[in-house]
């Protein structure tokens, strides 16, 4: 190829241009013949970029299913025909939307709207990423390649969806529901033949629709109330029984200082009385006799006194007749 | 010379033209039907170079994936609920000949779909209850099989009639008719208020067993500190009852004296009147002199 183009610029100046007809080794319109017939051949080669494949088609028939990053060729136009293809590239569908969107009028309700096992709708917003496979499929199997995937992703989300509780979606089975998605609409596409393989589903977004979305957030409310009422009961607990266990102790060392006391004060008293009874023994009447007289001198002068003879008959009405205590009468 | 060459231009051109009308390629995206005079003679159904008569034409039809996606309908079930069901179909030409003969277009095909999809779905729906299709128990749901049998019958009756390969019917979506949504938001708000209230109930339920525990936690302490404390007392009591008792037993007369001159002083007060015999221990001095002290 190169060679011919050589040739031709070699023959270019030496049998140019005035009669050089008969000493250049072509006629001058088959040297242009030549030169657009080796442009035509030199188009023939393409680079596949390194996050590229590419598919090469002969007569329109697919001959290289997957040409693999380099330097390449084929035969140009109308022969053969390339098609370079990003397969690493990931590629996004998104079903549903953002409740934020419904006010906004972005989004009709309906089309993020989904039903859950127990008849609640939610709104829900998913969005998968797939990339290409199988480049051949992926370019001559399916219409819109874009559209086939997010029909089988969004048939695969509803039916999911459909047998799972609006709790468990809302909380604990949306991983297991990405995963299932994933598996399932991987399956049904690989039934198409599209050539695509889905790398992830990511629920970014489920909402109670606006008209319940109070009443959800209610529960959630509900549930912190709950944790609430058991910390301050928990709370309480730790307030009282310290306080018992403290008003325990007390309640003992009180007792104890009681039994000390009394133990101590009885030893005092027997003391005492141990000292009096030992001088009462050495003279027991005069010394009951001064008690009783000192006795009777403490207590006497308080009271009011009625001293009757012993001989007669006593009276008891005396005793009303002035009564006003403190000024005794004889 | 002139003349041969017009020859010459006029063979090339027609053996071009010749070429151009025999052969003809096919892409992968397409099948081609050979057509005679208008009359269909073959379908080529792989892509690549072919030839032909240069007297046929040909009729090229697009062989890829189409997803047709009618619009959401209304259905009823067994039960009488209804469902507004989003379904997508994804079909293909299958057989151009027939495909040419009874269609003609992906428009007029997609409208012949939708009456078959309808009418196999409505049929299909109404021997399936809700829950069959919309349960919170995988066990009970029956969507799948149920269109599994919509798409072969699809399949069946749109390949023999119209040349349509019906590869999947899938419901797109489940939704409730748009007057039925106020009450199942209202039902909905209704549920969410009554878990609120269980979460809330069960919290205090929660907090007044913790709270129950505590009282009854300190009423032990303190009772068991009482029990400890009052015998604690008792032995003091005791204790100091055995101190008295042996210390008073050594002496009992001049106690009982003493103890009950000392409980005078607390017992009698300015309140009290008291009847002195002039007989008494006290009195006989003043009323007899010294003959009193005897």
């Amino acid at each position: 190829m190169s060679s011919v183009l050589l040739s031709t610029q070699q023959a270019g100046p030496s049998g140019a241009r005035p009669s050089g007809d008969r000493r250049s080794p072509l006629p001058r319109s088959r040297r242009w013949a030549l030169g657009l017939l080796a442009v035509w051949l030199l188009s023939g080669v393409f680079l596949v970029a390194p996050d590229q494949q590419a598919v090469v088609t002969t007569w329109g028939a697919v001959t290289s299913p997957r040409v693999l990053p380099g330097l390449h060729y084929a035969v140009p136009w109308p022969v053969q025909q390339v098609y370079k293809l990003k397969v690493q590239q990931l590629r996004r569908t998104v079903m549903g939307g953002d409740v934020a969107d419904i006010p906004l009028g972005r989004l009709q309700p309906a089309a993020s709207e989904f039903l859950s096992g127990d008849q609640n709708l939610l709104n829900v917003r998913v969005v998968a990423q797939y990339s290409v496979s199988e480049p051949r499929d992926y370019l001559f199997q399916a219409v819109d390649v874009d559209r086939v995937v997010g029909a089988a992703v969004e048939s695969e989300l509803a039916r999911r969806l459909a047998h799972t509780a609006v709790d468990n979606i809302m909380t604990t089975d949306k991983v297991a529901i990405q995963n299932d998605v994933l598996l399932a609409a991987q399956k049904c596409l690989e039934g198409y033949r599209i050539g695509v393989s889905i790398s992830s589903i990511n629920i970014e977004n489920v909402a109670a629709p606006p008209d319940a979305a109070e009443a959800f957030r209610d529960v959630a409310g509900a549930r912190a109330d709950a944790i609430r009422f058991v910390n301050e009961a928990q709370g309480y607990a730790n307030d009282l029984l310290p306080r018992a266990h403290g008003q325990a102790a007390q309640m003992e060392q009180a007792a104890q200082a009681y039994k000390e006391g009394k133990v101590n004060r009885a030893m005092g008293d027997v003391a005492r009385f141990d000292a009096v009874a030992a001088e009462y023994i050495k003279a027991p009447e005069v010394t009951s006799t001064r008690v009783y007289v000192e006795a009777m001198e403490q207590i006497l002068p308080q009271l009011r006194k009625l001293i009757v003879d012993s001989s007669g008959n006593l009276d008891l009405s005396i005793i009303g007749k002035d009564d006003s205590p403190g000024t005794p009468s004889k | 010379m002139t003349q041969q060459k017009k020859i010459l231009a006029a063979a090339i051109a027609g053996g071009l033209l010749l070429v151009y009308l025999t052969f003809y390629t096919t892409r992968e995206t397409e099948f081609a039907l050979i057509t005679q005079f208008g009359r269909p003679v073959r379908t080529v159904m792989n892509a690549g170079l072919h030839m032909k008569w240069p007297f046929q034409s040909i009729l090229r039809f697009d062989r890829r994936l189409r997803i047709y996606n009618p619009r959401p309908t209304e259905f009823l079930t067994r039960d009488k609920k209804n469902l507004v069901i989003e379904n997508y179909v994804a079909w293909r030409i299958e057989d151009p000949d027939r495909f040419v003969k009874s269609v003609g277009d992906t428009a007029s095909a997609e409208m012949r779909l939708h009456d078959i999809i309808w009418s196999g779905l409505s049929a299909a729906l109404g021997t399936l209850d809700l829950e069959s299709l919309v349960s919170a128990s995988p066990g009970k749901v029956q969507a799948a099989a149920m269109l599994d049998m919509l798409t072969t019958h699809a399949d069946l009756t749109a390949l023999e009639q119209y040349g349509i390969h019906v590869v999947d019917v899938h419901v797109k979506r489940l939704n409730l008719p748009e007057q039925n949504k106020q009450s199942v938001f209202a039902r909905m708000r209704a549920e969410r208020e009554r878990i609120a209230m269980q979460y809330r109930a069960e919290g205090e339920e929660q907090a007044l067993v913790i709270r129950a525990n505590a009282d009854r936690e300190k009423e032990e302490i303190l009772s068991a500190a009482y029990k400890d404390a009052e015998k604690i007392r008792g032995e003091g009591d005791a204790a100091a009852t055995r101190i008295y008792g042996q210390a008073y037993s050594k002496n009992p007369h001049f106690y009982k004296l003493v103890r009950t001159l000392e409980s005078y002083k607390k017992v009698l007060d300015d309140k009290t009147t008291i009847i002195l015999n002039s007989d008494s221990a006290l009195l006989k001095v003043l009323t007899q002199g010294e003959a009193g002290v005897k």
